[in-house]
């Protein structure tokens, strides 16, 4: 009982909507059965052609009947086929190496017949297109969320003025909310360009400025379209944009191929055609008399063609400034394409507070970028940090230890296939490797070269170019994936400008929490006091009973042990190769120095002054990376000039010399 | 006796610490004058001040007959002007020989292309066998440095301020480490440098003071506490309570 | 030694008995190896030897400036192979330019009308940069066509570079280790400028070709090999002979008194960022003289050669040679490069071990870095100290 009355209902609800929409001009409707009709167009139908189609869908669905608009639908899904004998169109089922026909009024199952004694009918992709815009109205209502969706997508693809109706008033209908702003926009996008009314239209297109979305920008774009003019003087009827100034908008001989290109003008001759013309005029080795020898010099060869000229050999050469005259004497100016004062300013209007608004989220996206970049740097150079800061150190292999955690991280991958444990488990394991790693080194080379600063960095990069040629050794020289879980794999996107990828927010949280857990090991155990301590006065700490080599060991394994983090999750969006540690050396270097050393805070302003930067520079000039990366380096080089020890400097007489 | 050294109102603060507070001496020319203090009192901090190592947050340092302001000069311009300095720790290049060592300090012109084309003459030899001798390291002029004794490197030390020339040295514990025998030349060597130039000594050693036998300043807390003979400030009962008497 | 330094100069080479010592192992060095080669029809020595041997002379010339730079002023410039890089540029500039140029002349010699110049420059251009997409002559070649000029540039280039930078770094009192990384930005922005493709300089491209010298086109690759080896070998001869002059004496003794402590110095009265700069400076010339030599034997450049790795591989062979003394850096230079190649260019035997081989292009790297950290660790003073050691105690 309940199952029929809710069934009944939403039959009452689609018939009612169906007549509401298609608003059939003809009172003759539902009893009528399909497949009459389909014989009326048994020919279109058997072979449908993309031209005619239009018409006899058109006409399907205005007569109303009850499954005409599903029968489109299978139509072009290629699920109709026709029995040859009667011409009767059916559905046609697999039913296993039969076909099964079955009726289109009834939904019987008809017969089984093998699928050589019936007609497939081939939908071509044309024809396909057509029934599917003439489904749209439909759609729109249908009460499936994908097939709404799949037709606002297709009003979207190819917008029509005979969509407006139907769009709007399917709007109220609908129940999902996020289909239904996209339906309110779509009306005002379609309004703005088909609306009937004037007040209408110019409404839309005001209602659209400040819409950041590609498709409103589009349309915009669409209405204030221009092109380039020229003329004697101004036309009156021409709805104009902007008038050039030679000189300033565009150059002379811009304006001067646009005179020609409208035919006000003849090209100019270049210098290659004057060659060619000589060459063709050579006559016992004189050109017009004057030997081809002497032609090398460009104004021996005005010579000769002025000298042919007047022999009336070739066509008179245009004087040096009629091509200035003739641009002196007509004016260039933009038009817009749709004459129509009143929508081309109102569509200005709108898109210059869309370029404002534009403005402000690229400001936010550009934060963003910003944000991200400067906590990779901040995990990269972190470890860096530490190790310099503490101990003077500065450990060239740093950029290996990174490499090495990502590797880390590819091995773990291969023995766990679920990613998100192999995550869980990379992190710790790549921690406690590089930290081994740090450690050996630690006692076995960078303790006896306490004394020697410049020593160390140079054995240490001795340890950093075997690491990265045994790297290679190892996991040969192809770049290695290193996949993030499917959950890090997609990306926020706010609106079409403002977005960043999951993996850089992860990586966002993981410096904040890599900041949080050394602030707290720093300030409030007893380790990060002791480092302190030794940080400050090594020789004080020692008297203190404060054992400077175990701190500096463990400094040194957890600045390692930072990297080998740092490499997992840097693995995670970049590529894994034996050389991904060099690329960052550089970068955590400057940032480090830049920072000033010793410092976590210095750390991070260090990060966020050359993350921030670097993106700041790349966005006057975002085709070149390269460009921005040299840019930077320069500024650090001049930043160290004004602030030799960094934004976070020690000061006083602890700093030392 | 006009005051060569003018140093007035000067103060200087190190992440909120005030080392030297309105600090204000003068030092004539020439003359022999002994700086004492407890630690942190500012000594080494004012020897900074004057050297060019340190920039004062206030005050004036003025140099000479024409008040040159020192605050805007260069190390190596101080040095130029007349002012020679040894350090605590003694600081000589221990990689070169004496003779290079003092070659170096001796008084000539300083750039890079004067230094290049410099070619050593007799008048320059004679000095440096006399300031060796001098200083006790006749012997030891063709000897590393670094191979010296202690009490050595603090003469060859000495030896190069003179070579220097310098109008005031400025000299922090000459005395350190030295055995009585050494002190004693050391003192010698001061006093006879002290009549042609003006010399400032800062020290711990009261006995070592009490032998220079000169004027005493007393610093505390960055500021000058109390001026006049090593008998006058020693009853003077701040200097009691502050350095003395602990 | 310590008498030479104020005795009255009977003349710098009698003093420095070790300097002409040097000269004539390499006079002997230069008249052996010429007479074996096959530009005098001997043939034991091939030419890409001899044009091995030559690049290896320019290294141990940009050795010796390192050497002075950071052995006796104890700058660690991680940037001389930048100074190198663009000496490399400056005559390659020359000889693509001048070769392209006779390329073009000789094509446009047969067509009907003689080209103007113009029409030279831009066949010139377009033959030269259309691998970048570019069809015009950046305003940096301006010079290219003279030899005259692009000869000063090479020495100019470098020069002001050094001195600019070299200023602002030493005004600034960046010293250590601080410094390295400041010298090693700025290789880093140098070669990620020439990267780029609408700088001028081909970006990775690089210029190629360099080996064809434009008019001894008629001469065999042996003959100009040599005369490359010559002009190297004098080049190392004259670069040590004034490097030495100028570590020696006074100069000398200052510069070492800055590395040693520089405070000190600036308490004494010296200028030290004056003499930090002629030093950082003058070594940054020579250095631009020996790139200049070495790339027209190893025939191309591109931007990788200045990266900042490489400038790190120079102090490497600074500090295996031995550094504080010229030989030293020679010494390191020659043996890290020569074995460099004979190893990654499969001279060397691998090892068979049963369970594994040793392929050495694959492992001389490793072998290089932990020797490396071996020397750094055990013989601080590197070969030239080792070296040093066996004549005084023989």
């Amino acid at each position: 009982m309940p199952l029929r009355t809710v069934l009944s209902r939403a039959l009452a609800i689609l018939v009612l909507s169906m007549l509401a929409l298609t608003a059939p001009p003809r009172a003759a409707v539902a009893q009528d059965t399909l497949q009459p009709l389909l014989q009326q167009y048994a020919e279109e139908l058997a072979s449908p052609s993309r031209r005619s189609f239009g018409a006899v869908a058109d006409a399907l669905l205005a007569d109303g009947r009850p499954g005409a608009a599903d029968f489109l639908r299978r139509y072009e899904a290629r699920e109709v086929v026709q029995r040859p004998e009667d011409g009767l169109f059916f559905y046609a089922e697999d039913a296993g190496d039969l076909v099964r026909l079955i009726d289109v009024d009834t939904g019987a199952a008809v017969a089984d017949v093998s699928s050589r004694d019936v007609d497939q009918i081939r939908a071509n992709a044309g024809v396909r297109r057509v029934i599917a815009a003439a489904l749209v109205p439909f759609e729109l209502n249908a009460p499936e969320r994908a097939r709404r969706e799949a037709a606002l997508d297709a009003i979207s693809r190819s917008a029509e003025a005979s969509q407006i109706a139907p769009l709007a008033d399917s709007i109220a209908q609908e129940p999902d909310p996020d289909l239904k702003t996209r339906k309110e926009r779509l009306f005002l996008l379609l309004t703005a360009q088909f609306g009937a009314e004037r007040a209408e239209r110019l409404e839309a297109i005001a209602a659209l400025g400040g819409d950041t979305s590609i498709e409103a920008r589009g349309v915009l774009n669409q209405l204030t379209a221009t092109r380039t003019e020229v003329a004697p003087s101004l036309p009156e009827s021409a709805n104009i944009a902007r008038v050039l100034t030679v000189g300033e908008d565009l150059t002379q001989a811009e304006a001067y191929a646009d005179l020609v290109d409208a035919g006000l003008a003849e090209p100019a001759q270049t210098p290659s055609e004057l060659r060619a013309v000589l060459a063709e005029n050579i006559v016992d080795g004189r050109v017009g008399g004057v030997p081809v020898g002497r032609l090398s010099d460009p104004m021996a060869r005005i010579e000769a063609y002025e000298a042919l000229e007047d022999a009336g050999a070739v066509p008179p050469r245009a004087a040096p400034d009629e091509a200035a005259q003739a641009v002196a004497a007509h004016v260039f100016y933009d038009e817009y394409v749709l004459n129509d004062p009143e929508i081309t300013t109102a569509a200005q209007d709108a898109l210059d507070s869309t370029a404002q608004a534009i403005a402000t989220y690229q400001m936010a996206d550009l934060v963003l970028d910003g944000l991200s970049l400067a906590s990779i740097f901040f995990l990269a150079a972190i470890g860096l940090a530490i190790t310099f800061g503490v101990m003077g150190v500065i450990n060239m292999a740093h950029g290996e230890f990174i490499m090495m955690g990502a590797y880390t991280g590819y091995v773990v991958q291969l023995f766990i296939p679920d990613y998100t444990i192999s995550l869980l488990v990379a992190l710790p394991l790549a921690f406690l490797v590089t930290f081994g790693a740090g450690v050996a080194m630690e006692r076995a080379v960078i303790r006896h070269l306490y004394t020697r600063p410049l020593e160390t960095l140079l054995a240490t990069f001795g340890i950093s170019i075997a690491l990265q040629q045994l790297a290679k050794n190892i996991f040969g020289t192809q770049a290695r994936p290193l996949t993030a879980p499917d959950w890090l794999g997609g990306a926020i996107t706010f609106n079409d400008i403002v977005g960043i990828s999951t993996i850089r927010v992860a990586i966002f949280v993981l410096a904040l929490i890599f900041l949080g857990v050394l602030l707290y090991i720093l300030k409030r155990t007893r380790l990060g006091l002791e480092v302190r301590a030794v940080t400050q006065n090594p020789g004080m700490a020692a008297s203190m009973g404060i054992n400077p080599d175990r701190i500096n060991m463990l400094t040194f394994g957890l600045g390692s042990g930072i990297a080998g983090i740092a490499g997992v999750a840097i693995g995670l969006y970049a590529q894994v190769t034996s050389e991904m540690g060099a690329s960052y050396i550089v970068q955590s270097f400057m940032t480090v120095v830049v920072g000033g050393v010793g410092n976590v805070w210095g750390t991070l302003a260090g990060a966020s002054l050359i993350g921030f930067l670097q993106k700041g520079i790349e966005w006057f000039n975002p085709s070149n990376t390269l460009a921005a990366q040299t840019f930077m380096v320069l500024f650090v080089i001049l930043f160290i000039q004004f602030r030799p020890k960094g934004i976070v400097a020690l000061k006083g007489r602890a700093a030392g010399d | 006796m006009s005051a060569l050294l003018e140093v007035s109102g000067v103060s200087v603060t190190f992440d909120g610490f005030r080392a030297i507070n309105n600090l204000s001496i003068a030092i004539g020319e020439p003359e022999l004058r002994a700086v004492i203090g407890p630690n942190g009192a500012g000594k080494t901090t004012f020897m900074d001040i004057v050297t060019g190592k340190t920039r004062p947050d206030e005050g004036r340092v003025l140099w000479g007959e024409a008040s040159l302001s020192l605050l805007g000069m260069s190390e190596s311009a101080i040095a130029r002007a007349g002012i020679g300095r040894k350090f605590q720790k003694p600081t000589v290049f221990e990689d070169q020989t004496v003779r290079e060592n003092l070659a170096m300090a001796l008084r000539n012109k300083r750039g890079p292309f004067d230094v290049l084309f410099y070619k050593t003459n007799r008048q320059a030899r004679a000095r440096i066998a006399e300031l060796a001798d001098e200083i006790g390291l006749s012997d030891a002029l063709p000897r590393r440095a670094g191979d010296l004794s202690h009490g050595q490197k603090q003469w060859l030390e000495i030896g190069m301020l003179l070579a220097q020339d310098p109008r005031l040295l400025l000299v922090d514990e000459p005395a350190a480490g030295m055995t009585p025998a050494e002190r004693e030349h050391t003192t010698e060597l001061l006093t006879r440098a002290a009549k042609t130039r003006a010399v400032v000594v800062i020290e711990h050693d009261m006995e070592f003071i009490r032998r220079l036998n000169c004027k005493v300043t007393v610093l505390h807390e960055g500021s000058v506490l109390a001026e006049g003979s090593l008998d006058h400030v020693t009853q003077n009962q701040q200097v009691i309570d502050v350095y003395l008497g602990r | 030694m310590a008498k030479t330094t104020l005795a009255p100069r009977k003349g710098f080479l009698s003093e420095n008995p070790s300097v002409l010592r040097f000269l004539g192992l390499l006079a002997l060095f230069t008249i052996i190896i010429s007479a074996l080669a096959e530009g005098f029809g001997v043939g034991v020595i091939s030419t890409s030897f001899l044009k091995v041997l030559g690049m290896t002379l320019c290294l141990c010339l940009i050795a010796v400036a390192m050497d002075v730079v950071w052995g006796y002023c104890g700058i660690l410039s991680l940037g001389h192979f930048a100074f190198f890089g663009l000496g490399g540029y400056g005559i390659g500039m020359w000889l693509m330019y001048a070769r392209t140029e006779g390329i073009v002349r000789e094509s446009l010699a047969n067509a009907p009308i003689p080209a103007t110049e113009g029409e030279v420059r831009d066949a010139i251009a377009t033959q030269i940069f259309s691998v970048v997409g570019s069809t015009e002559l950046p305003f940096i070649w301006g010079f290219a066509h003279s030899l005259t000029l692009q000869l000063l540039l090479i020495v100019l280039v470098p020069g002001l570079l050094a001195l600019v930078f070299g200023w602002l770094a030493f005004r600034s009192r960046v010293t250590g280790v601080y410094l390295s990384i400041l010298t090693q930005a700025m290789t880093l922005a140098l070669s990620l400028y020439l990267f780029q493709n609408d700088t001028g300089l081909r970006g990775n491209n690089g210029l190629s070709g360099l080996q064809n010298i434009p008019g001894l086109l008629h001469l065999p690759q042996s003959t100009i090999a040599l005369w490359f080896f010559w002009a190297s070998a004098l080049a190392l001869g004259l670069g040590y002979l004034l490097f030495a002059w100028l570590v020696s004496g006074k100069f000398g003794s200052v510069v070492r008194a800055i590395r040693d402590n520089e405070s000190r110095v600036r308490f004494l009265g010296y200028h030290v960022e004056s003499y930090k700069l002629v030093v950082f400076t003058a070594t940054a010339i020579v250095s631009g003289i020996a790139g200049a030599l070495y790339y027209p034997q190893a025939g191309i450049i591109n931007p990788a050669e200045i990266a900042p790795i490489t400038s790190i591989y120079l102090a490497v062979w600074v500090a295996i040679g031995g550094r504080g003394r010229l030989y030293g850096a020679v010494i390191g230079a020659a043996t890290v490069s020569l074995l460099s190649s004979w190893f990654t260019g499969g001279g060397a035997p691998n090892i068979n071990l049963g369970f594994y081989e040793i392929v050495w292009t694959d492992w001389w790297l490793v072998l290089l870095g932990l020797g490396f950290v071996a020397v750094t660790l055990f013989f601080p003073k590197g070969i030239g100290g080792l070296f040093d050691y066996l004549v005084r105690k023989p």
